[in-house]
């Protein structure tokens, strides 16, 4: 562990390069992607980047909040469930109304999904059962209730709505500008609550070890509720996208399943230790974007989209072990 | 070590509630009968031979499953991906099942065997997290059977007679053979767990990695068998389940994925290794198998069928924390 610590860099500049090394790599890497993605198809403009973006918001606004909870010491299998409550919830109540109502279901939808979350953390803490469980029963409660709201897809949501998540009313094409800074701004904002503000460092302080954060002060019981509240309201925005971009509501358990699956892909991509307090929140902006952006790269190599898949998971697995077998050598040698 | 079996007695002595705190599996087995009762009530039929011969056919595949996800649970692991794997197990035999049952039968056993092996290596020698690593895993394995179905596989999706047989036949018309191949995978688990050595490091990897290998012990080959046999373990449930519903397709086992999980938890063996057992996990199942049954006598829909099985699963593992902490205050 003080291995992963020390830094070898005395100058400034270099130390802070050192200690965001992982943030850099994974954004670089998206860069890289992208830059390759756009040698391989014939023309790559503003719509391809609009496309990415917006297809890539609800995975990850899911991936923003679950590693506000990894971090935070705990890990949230329920977030893809809360994705389709929130989605079912404003496709049925934002159908046909105007677009000051849809703002004002938007923000009682957020408030409410993490008032909802915050009461899981709360069971978490007082049942002593441990998060994954926990989260796991929770989320068989919310996709039911969520099938029961909304039996079969329906539904929709107003033109603005739309534009704000896609940059179009209709959800195809447009400018974008709007789902960029969808994409960017909240992670941003996170990101550097998370590292720079008092309740934001508790979460790491809690995460990395309890009961020294309990005895020097913090409240640790209130740093994991606020961290399940965070995620709550992120799943929240995840529905608000979904339904954004594709105009309707789809209770599908299948689909929440694999999207809390792809979340912690993409915080385990994005160097937080599932094991807590360690790891950057920015960097799931961009390890969200590339598990999205792997399909349509490899489609248009021309891998059909099983082996797509397959890539996806070899991907996974096969970074996580790279990581792994150093840590393995260097006991080996102890 | 003294003092706390000292309480033990008194408590035992003094008060009831203490007892059972001592002996959670009489909870779960109270649990369990009160369900089954309340099956009956809903469904008069259902308090027969035929209703018990039921529940365990129903339960067979989720115990074994939940076997697999028991012993990695042990020693601290965990596996997303048995439901893959049993999908795949069956695909692969009713692929080899004109060539003979046996045949069948072993290329889905080494399937399991192959796919645990590969789980095993990430986790146990490339430390990989078990969560990932099984999770990618069956990102994986989804991926190549469903582009093998197209292929390779392509129309094989009857079962061997045989295979049917033992799935969903019943042995001289009575005892249901895959209840007899789930007693034979209890009594290997059991001697596992209890009588082996083996058996002991899980338990021991579980409770501290690292005494386990100050002591000498070379973990990464007791994680690597033990991905090794929950690959199997999945594979023959998977197979029981291919022959219980005569054919396979991709969403043969996905149902499965959780309740294994749940299983385990209700049985009290702990998410983060160490403590446990097979025979809360059994009870586990045949409760998950019973609720199982009465939400769908109850002919609530599926909605309302999801929010009460997440209510009582919740519900029972908090039960069960609470007894638990009760009995080590």
């Amino acid at each position: 562990m003080t291995n992963r610590l020390a830094v070898p860099f005395h100058h400034p500049l270099l130390r802070t390069l050192w200690r965001n090394s992982w943030v850099l790599g994974v954004w670089l890497l998206l860069f890289g992607l992208l830059i390759w993605y756009s040698t391989l198809i014939p023309v790559f403009g503003p719509f391809q980047i609009a496309s990415i973006t917006k297809n890539s918001l609800p995975l990850v606004y899911l991936a923003i909040g679950q590693a506000i909870i990894v971090v935070a010491g705990g890990i949230d299998l329920s977030l893809g469930a809360l994705l389709l409550l929130s989605n079912v919830v404003a496709a049925r109540c934002m159908e046909g109304q105007p677009a000051g109502v849809v703002a004002a279901i938007g923000v009682a939808l957020v408030a409410a999904m993490a008032l909802l979350n915050a009461f899981t953390g709360l069971l978490i803490h007082r049942s002593g059962v441990p998060d994954i469980v926990v989260t796991l029963a929770t989320s068989y409660i919310w996709s039911g209730l969520a099938l029961w709201i909304l039996p079969s897809p329906g539904g929709g949501t107003a033109p603005e709505m739309r534009w704000l998540f896609t940059g179009s009313p209709s959800g195809i094409g447009g400018s974008y500008w709007p789902p960029l800074l969808m994409i960017l701004v909240p992670g941003m904002l996170v990101a550097l609550w998370a590292r720079n503000t008092r309740p934001g460092l508790t979460l790491y302080a809690a995460g990395s070890n309890r009961t020294a954060a309990q005895l020097a002060g913090l409240d640790v019981r209130r740093a994991k509720i606020l961290a399940y509240a965070l995620g709550g309201s992120m799943a929240a925005a995840a529905g608000l996208a979904t339904v954004a971009i594709t105009g309707t509501g789809d209770p599908r358990f299948a689909v929440g399943a694999s999207a809390t699956l792809n979340s912690v892909a993409a915080v385990v991509l994005g160097g937080i230790a599932l094991t807590g307090g360690v790891g950057n929140l920015f960097s799931v902006v961009a390890t969200g974007v590339t598990l999205i952006m792997l399909n349509p790269i490899l489609i248009a190599m021309g891998v059909n989209s099983n082996n797509a898949q397959v890539l996806q998971g070899v991907l996974i697995a096969g970074v996580m072990m790279v990581g792994g077998l150093s840590t393995f050598l260097r006991e080996r040698r102890s | 070590m003294k003092s706390s079996t000292a309480r033990k007695q008194k408590n035992h002595t003094r008060q009831p509630q203490s007892w059972l705190a001592e002996n959670p599996l009489v909870s779960l087995f109270v649990v369990f009968l009160a369900l089954f009762l309340l099956t009956g009530a809903v469904q008069p039929n259902f308090l027969s031979i035929n209703g018990v011969r039921n529940t365990l056919l129903q339960a067979a595949p989720l115990g074994i499953l939940a076997a697999a996800q028991t012993a990695l649970m042990l020693t601290g692991g965990i596996d997303l991906s048995v439901a893959m794997i049993a999908t795949g197990a069956a695909y692969v035999a009713a692929n080899q099942s004109p060539n003979g049952a046996g045949v069948a039968l072993l290329a889905g056993t080494l399937v399991g065997l192959l796919i645990g092996s590969v789980n095993g290596v990430g986790v146990a020698l490339f430390r990989v997290n078990p969560l990932i690593m099984t999770l990618a895993m069956s990102g994986i394995l989804l991926g190549l059977f469903t582009a093998w179905t197209q292929t390779v596989l392509a129309g094989s999706t009857q079962m061997a007679p045989f295979i049917k047989l033992l799935g969903g036949g019943a042995w001289m018309g009575s005892v249901p053979y895959s209840v007899l191949v789930w007693g034979g995978v209890t009594l290997l688990v059991f001697w596992l767990f209890r009588r082996s050595g083996w058996g002991r490091l899980l338990y021991a990897i579980g409770d501290n990695e690292r005494a386990v290998r100050l002591a000498g012990v070379r973990v990464w080959q007791v994680r690597l068998s033990a991905y090794m046999l929950s690959g199997m373990l999945a594979a023959i449930a998977g197979m029981l389940l291919g022959g219980r519903t005569g054919a396979v397709d991709l969403q043969l086992a996905g149902a499965f994925l959780l309740p294994s999980v749940a299983a385990a938890v209700i049985g009290g063996t702990s998410i983060f290794g160490g403590v446990g057992g097979y025979t809360g996990t059994i009870l586990g199942a045949l409760i998950l198998s019973v609720l199982n049954s009465l939400l769908t006598f109850l002919n609530v829909g599926q909605a309302i069928q999801q929010m009460v099985y997440g209510s009582i699963v919740l519900a029972l593992a908090w039960g069960y924390a609470s007894l638990m902490r009760r009995s080590g205050s």
